[in-house]
């Protein structure tokens, strides 16, 4: 009997683990195009056309510039195919307003991912 | 009768069927090296030289102008004579854990918790808790006002032997302590009674029943402490690789360089008997002092 | 004359004990903590909470080193050791059991060998393995813990404890040696089986120097070889490490949890025998 129980613990616990393995495997094979996206605001909360936003890889201890992209007419920009799972976002348009730094930080590589609005402001001289 | 010897025949084949493949490993990796060892350290040899007979001149480049030998002799010595502090320890917690003591089961368990870890692993969780910055040690010391400067307790040459020792107690308490459990609970509990009927006060019963009965198990625990100062290697290699200097230098991590950072094979051979006949020389010993009823012993 | 549990001379007891097992477990926590911390590790002073914990580092760390690949590796060798000292153990405990010339020369033999502590056979060891030509490779890793002294031990007790006249019984309906095995006795040595596969799956993934030895291209690496590799390669960055370390740790800790009996029954069956 107490035999029994164990052979059901040793066999539970690795098939619990495998099920997990492959339906986080699944779900990663779903979602791994490497999307970015977000929207950018100005302190209104008005969308910003046309302006450019910045990916910064981590390479190990600095930050990196990897990649630009510009929003469209609704204030939104769109990575695709970012093959990363840490790196910093940064808006800035042409008038020299420009966003904090956000820090994006992803459970796997390439994960799609939405990203809360960078406002940018003037910054302060 | 020519039945009954095929019948022998047969049974004699199985037998060597099902055991050769052991024997095998067997012979490979603990006798055939225990040979080869001894041929190499009187020998000069190299992957790319033919061997050559040298008689004992490793043995004395050793003994007569290696002063790392010395220094990891010493220092093994040094990890071998601290272990009877945890096997006390180990005695203490035993005993209370032993008792009808409600949770028992649970203080056993986590006493135990340390044993089965990788020990590459706990070298780099001790590495840490002894770092200058963000360790455990210099927080509690600091904090509490003891010390006001963070000290390196592994680059010291003074605490660095000491601190792996520690480590090295931490993980091999547990085991210990199940070693001694074992033995108290082979102990008949008539003695006791008796004994307490007698009106033999707690102490005496310690050391006139308890400690006696346990020259085995104790025995053994020296054995495993002794066998640890080889063990230790992964420890010792993840927390300090032997420094600062060779401060914390072991035979084991000195033939581990000797024989795959040098390539002298031959001189960590030489190097490898010097500390099996230690090995056999401090088991006799302790077997000899505890009583000679040895138990068997147990690997790794 | 035995107190009650719970008794009022129980707590100094007691508190000694929660006083060791808080020792005990201190490098646990602290371990455990810094590899959940955001922030930078060796701030002064240390928090005993982190600030902001969260759970990238081990995200950090699966990307940082072939972590994959490092766990495959570890993951075949156990599998080939447990697999191949399981097969091993039960054959040669089974020879033993069996009256034949030359069986007690055997049995001190294997007694006496039980007494080579591996790590003196380095040299040698890894000079028969290059013989071999299994250097750097799975096999070459798992083939000296293919076969346990300790295990084939308990394996002899335990089908010594079958009762003779079934295995007679099983031989007159003419089944071959090798099924009465696996037929009638290992059924019967289920706690025997779990002490083999436990013990030989905690050697065998916790094993640094023999690996070290044994094993040269990088993508062969085992996890504690990563380990000792990642610590050496960026040891001052962030509580990736700490992440990898615990990471580690789990499956060892897991298998002990689950089967602690059979565990220190296998450690401690060396010492109770004479």
């Amino acid at each position: 009997m107490r035999w029994r129980a164990l052979a059901h613990r040793f066999v539970a616990v690795p098939l619990a683990l495998l099920a997990i393995a492959v339906a986080w495997n699944i779900y990663i094979a779903f979602n791994d195009h490497g999307i970015i996206e977000g929207e950018v605001r100005d302190k209104a909360g008005a969308p910003v056309v046309g302006a450019t936003v910045i990916f910064f890889e981590r390479n190990f201890i600095y930050y990196e510039e990897k990649q630009r992209a510009t929003t469209d007419a609704q204030g939104i920009y769109r990575f695709t195919d970012m093959k990363t799972h840490i790196g910093q976002l940064e808006a800035r348009t042409a008038d020299g307003r420009k966003s904090e730094r956000r820090q994006l930080r992803l459970w796997f590589r390439s994960q799609d991912t939405e990203v809360a609005p960078l406002i940018v402001e003037t910054p302060r001289a | 009768m020519t039945w009954f010897r095929r019948k022998r025949t047969r049974e004699l084949a199985l037998v060597v069927c099902f055991l050769l493949p052991s024997l095998a490993i067997f012979f490979l990796y603990r006798l055939l090296p225990l040979g080869w060892n001894a041929w190499l350290s009187v020998h000069a040899w190299s992957p790319l030289k033919a061997a050559q007979f040298i008689g004992v001149e490793h043995y004395e480049e050793m003994l007569l102008d290696d002063d790392m030998f010395w220094q990891a002799l010493v220092n093994t010595l040094v990890f071998i004579a601290c272990s009877p502090l945890a096997i006390a320890a180990a005695l203490g917690i035993a005993l209370l854990v032993n008792s009808d003591l409600r949770g028992a089961a649970v203080y056993r368990t986590i006493v135990f918790l340390s044993y089965p870890l990788m020990t590459v692993a706990v070298g780099i969780i001790w590495r840490w808790l002894y770092d200058e910055r963000g360790g455990f040690f210099n927080y509690v010391l600091r904090s509490s006002g003891i010390v006001d400067q963070p000290v390196k307790f592994l680059q010291s040459f003074d605490w660095a032997l000491p601190c792996v020792i520690l480590a090295d107690f931490w993980q091999v308490l547990g085991f210990y302590m199940i070693i001694l459990l074992t033995g108290l609970q082979s102990i008949p509990q008539h003695l006791y009674e008796a004994a307490r009927v007698d009106g033999v006060p707690a102490s005496a019963r310690f050391f006139r029943i308890t400690l006696p009965l346990l020259r085995p198990s104790i025995f053994l625990c020296i054995v495993v402490g002794i066998l640890n100062s080889f063990t230790s290697f992964d420890l010792v290699y993840v927390m300090t690789n032997g420094g600062p200097g060779h401060a914390t230098e072991l035979l084991i991590t000195y033939i581990y360089k000797a024989g795959f950072g040098q390539t002298r094979f031959d001189y960590a051979a030489a190097l490898t008997v010097v500390q099996f006949l230690l090995l056999v020389v401090l088991t006799v010993i302790a077997n000899k002092l505890s009583g000679g009823n040895a138990g068997s012993l147990e690997r790794q | 004359m035995r107190r009650s549990p719970g008794s009022p001379a129980h707590w100094p007891r007691h508190v000694i004990m929660i006083v060791v097992c808080f020792l005990m477990l201190v490098p646990f926590y602290w371990v455990i903590k810094t590899s959940l911390t955001g922030e930078n590790i060796y701030a002064w002073p240390p928090r005993i909470i982190p600030v902001d914990p969260h759970l990238f580092n081990y995200v950090d760390v699966w990307y940082m080193i072939p972590f994959a690949r490092y766990l495959l590796n570890s993951v075949i060798v156990t599998a080939m050791a447990i697999a191949g000292s399981l097969l091993f153990n039960v054959a040669a405990g089974y020879a033993l059991t069996r009256h034949f010339p030359g069986r007690r020369w055997i049995v001190v033999l294997l007694l006496s060998c039980m007494l080579i502590p591996f790590q003196a056979t380095i040299i040698p060891a890894y000079l028969v393995t290059s013989w071999l030509g299994v250097l750097d490779t799975w096999l070459g890793v798992a083939l000296p813990l293919l076969s346990t002294i300790i295990c084939i031990f308990i394996f002899k007790a335990s089908f010594e404890a079958v009762p003779p006249s079934l295995i007679d019984a099983a031989r007159v309906d003419g089944l071959g040696e090798w099924r009465i095995v696996t037929r009638i006795l290992l059924p019967l040595s289920k706690s025997a089986i779990a002490t083999n596969v436990i013990l030989t799956f905690i050697w065998s993934w916790n094993s640094f120097l023999w690996p070290l030895i044994a094993i040269r291209s990088p993508d062969m690496q085992t996890l504690p070889l990563g380990l000792a590799r990642f610590l050496s390669v960026m040891e001052d960055t962030t509580g990736a490490l700490f992440a990898f370390v615990v990471l580690v740790l789990i499956p060892g800790l897991a298998i002990f949890l689950m089967a602690q009996k059979e565990f220190i029954r296998g450690l401690t069956s060396g010492a109770t025998k004479g």
